[in-house]
């Protein structure tokens, strides 16, 4: 356990740090600077990263505003209707080219020297390029710099900085089986709603993955307030509470870092589904056989997801909420959020899946305050010089994981870690990389 | 101004720094009985747009907010603060809200749109501050001789929210 007392000479010791196997991860991956650096570059500059939906970019000229780790990114939709994206900071002197969240423009002017970017990224407009440059700087060279792989997967468009990456689709591989359960339930797939939750997280943005990703075992006591005030005010039935505090679940580990929790909806009604509003439960029930025609029968109507997180810093539950953490520090991140719906369902469906999604989950969601009250104080907690010292105790259901015969990839009970563990094995075979 | 204008804006601030004060000693169960039974009580997302795109800086009905609730769901809120696992109100913010500029926009039949800035400071653990500052346009209804809030709208300045949650009212 020596590397867990310091440096090693040569670097990090990532086997002694990150023992997922057994369920022990270092509190130092949380609170470390000279780890979040690390992790800017091996992590979020390697990995494909969630940067919007399609749906956000309906016209040529809409664009959007986002972040890659701590780099500013636009992503646009050019006047020959291609997506693309871009580091938002001009060639010349860094300059941040687009200024706005979002909005429409054939073209960018850098406020600074006035280069100008068209919104495929092209440099078209440098003053004084004839008397000052004598004609000579090659405008072709000097265009935004792009993502270096862009893609999409069920209306969701990532992007990594790795032009050596996999493919998007063998990034998400197995998960891509469980993603369609929220974002192609059916023939039109999913969009989103317009406006963005955003606000700081004092915590480091891992723990709050590590939550979506697997982590059922707080919903009966961390949300004990908002799952009883939900019953007791908003005529949710009281055998709903079973369906949260022991529900019919399992932890479902694909690979690559990515997990779901998963209702098992055809053993009976203890699953948080049973939790959901009434008009939603009966839109669900209204598109079963549509589902089971366009999904088959097991993601219809055997299984439905609970929540969800896609390695690294992308979460989505199945009722609504999807978002990314931002990283902004060891000790910070930005929460980005929206709420997702089915692009066929009608009007009534998606104002209840709105309102309903954003009354839990939100800087001032029910649900989300106790959540981000933990990760605060799980940081806070670990960083002297003691506490960082410790490991997290990630062991719950070490050794019973199951390959599954029937479906892809490994599975964990409703309480299990297995996906936190997969999680921090993806983290540390990529931060150990050369 | 008026007396009878005068006197109205006297009635509506004092109402005003009334349920403010409700708020701030916690005494959630009567701040509730403020509302009319149609209460829209909704903070819109604000982002951040170029002047020629403005009209698209707020959220729009529809869209997501912060608060899109209704007097159920804003009871639900006061049950879960009721249930002694509210863990982000346990321990409690310690709030002080100030309330200011306040101007009478209409008065129409028996409803009166008050539009008014705010500051609130949110204090909460050891070294925790928070401060939430904005505008609200509230429509009071006169109720039995006196108001109840049919409507608030509160915009606060900030795109990202610094604070890490908005686990108090506005």
């Amino acid at each position: 356990m020596a590397a867990q007392n310091g440096h090693q000479p040569n670097g990090y010791n990532w086997d002694a740090l990150v023992q997922a196997e057994e369920g022990l991860v270092s509190r130092r991956l949380f609170v470390e600077e000279e780890i979040y650096q690390r992790e800017l570059e091996k992590i979020f500059a390697k990995c494909w990263l969630f940067l919007c939906h399609e749906s956000q970019l309906p016209r040529p000229g809409d664009f959007i505003s986002t972040y890659m780790g701590e780099d500013p990114v636009v992503v646009m939709r050019g006047k020959d209707g291609v997506i693309r994206a871009f580091l938002n900071s001009c060639r010349h002197r860094g300059m941040r080219v687009c200024r706005a969240d979002a909005g429409n423009a054939a073209a960018f002017t850098c406020a600074y020297h006035a280069w100008t970017y068209a919104n495929d990224g092209r440099l078209i407009g440098v003053p004084n390029h004839q008397d000052a440059y004598y004609g000579e700087l090659d405008k072709d060279q000097w265009g935004l710099v792009p993502v270096a792989q862009l893609d999409q997967y069920a209306g969701l468009i990532f992007a990594t900085w790795d032009p050596a990456a996999p493919s998007l689709a063998d990034y998400l591989g197995d998960m891509k089986y469980y993603m369609d359960m929220v974002f192609n339930r059916r023939p039109g797939g999913s969009e989103l709603f317009g406006g963005t939750h955003k606000w700081t997280m004092p915590c480091n943005w891992k723990l709050a993955a590590d939550n979506f990703v697997g982590d059922m075992y707080h919903a009966p006591f961390s949300h004990g307030s908002a799952i009883r005030a939900r019953i007791a005010t908003l005529e949710r039935p009281e055998e709903s509470l079973r369906g949260l505090m022991q529900p019919q679940m399992m932890q479902v580990n694909p690979g690559g870092g990515h997990g779901m929790g998963v209702s098992l909806i055809d053993q009976g009604a203890n699953t948080p589904q049973a939790f959901q509003h009434p008009v939603l439960r009966a839109y669900n029930e209204s598109i079963r056989a549509e589902m089971e025609q366009h999904l088959g029968v097991e993601r219809a109507s055997q299984l439905a997801p609970v929540h969800a997180s896609v390695f690294p810093n992308f979460s989505f539950l199945g009722s609504g909420t999807l978002r990314v953490w931002h990283p902004r520090g060891p000790g910070r991140m930005e929460i980005w959020a929206w709420v997702w719906c089915d692009k066929d369902a009608p009007q009534e469906v998606k104002d209840v899946q709105r309102v309903q999604s954003q009354y839990n989950f939100n800087a001032s969601g029910m649900f989300e305050q106790d959540d981000g009250e933990n990760w605060n104080q799980c940081t806070v907690a670990s960083r002297g010089y003691v506490g960082r010292r410790q490991p997290f105790n990630y062991q719950m259901g070490v050794g019973h994981d199951e390959r599954m015969e029937q479906l892809p990839g490994w599975k964990g009970a409703n309480f299990a870690e297995i996906n936190q563990r997969g999680f921090y094995q993806r983290w540390r075979e990529l931060m150990s990389a050369e | 101004m008026t007396t009878v204008a005068a006197d109205l804006l006297r009635e509506v601030e004092q109402f005003l720094y009334a349920e403010a004060r409700l708020l701030d000693e916690r005494r959630f169960h009567e701040w509730l009985e403020l509302f009319t039974p149609d209460i829209h009580y909704w903070m819109p997302t604000r982002s951040n747009r170029m002047l020629n795109d403005l009209d698209n800086e707020l959220s729009k009905p529809g869209e997501l907010a912060y608060f899109d609730d209704t007097l159920l769901m804003l009871r639900g809120r006061v049950a879960r603060l009721d249930t002694g696992m509210a863990w982000a109100e346990d321990p409690p913010s310690r709030t002080q809200r100030l309330l200011t500029n306040v101007q009478i926009d209409a008065v129409e039949g028996d409803e009166v749109k008050v539009h008014l800035g705010f500051l609130i400071q949110r204090c909460r653990n050891e070294t925790e501050e928070d401060l939430f500052i904005g505008y609200r346009d509230d429509v009071l209804r006169r109720v039995d001789g006196g108001f109840k809030i049919a409507k608030r709208k509160i915009v606060l300045g900030q795109n990202v929210l610094s604070a890490k949650n908005l686990s108090i009212f506005f």
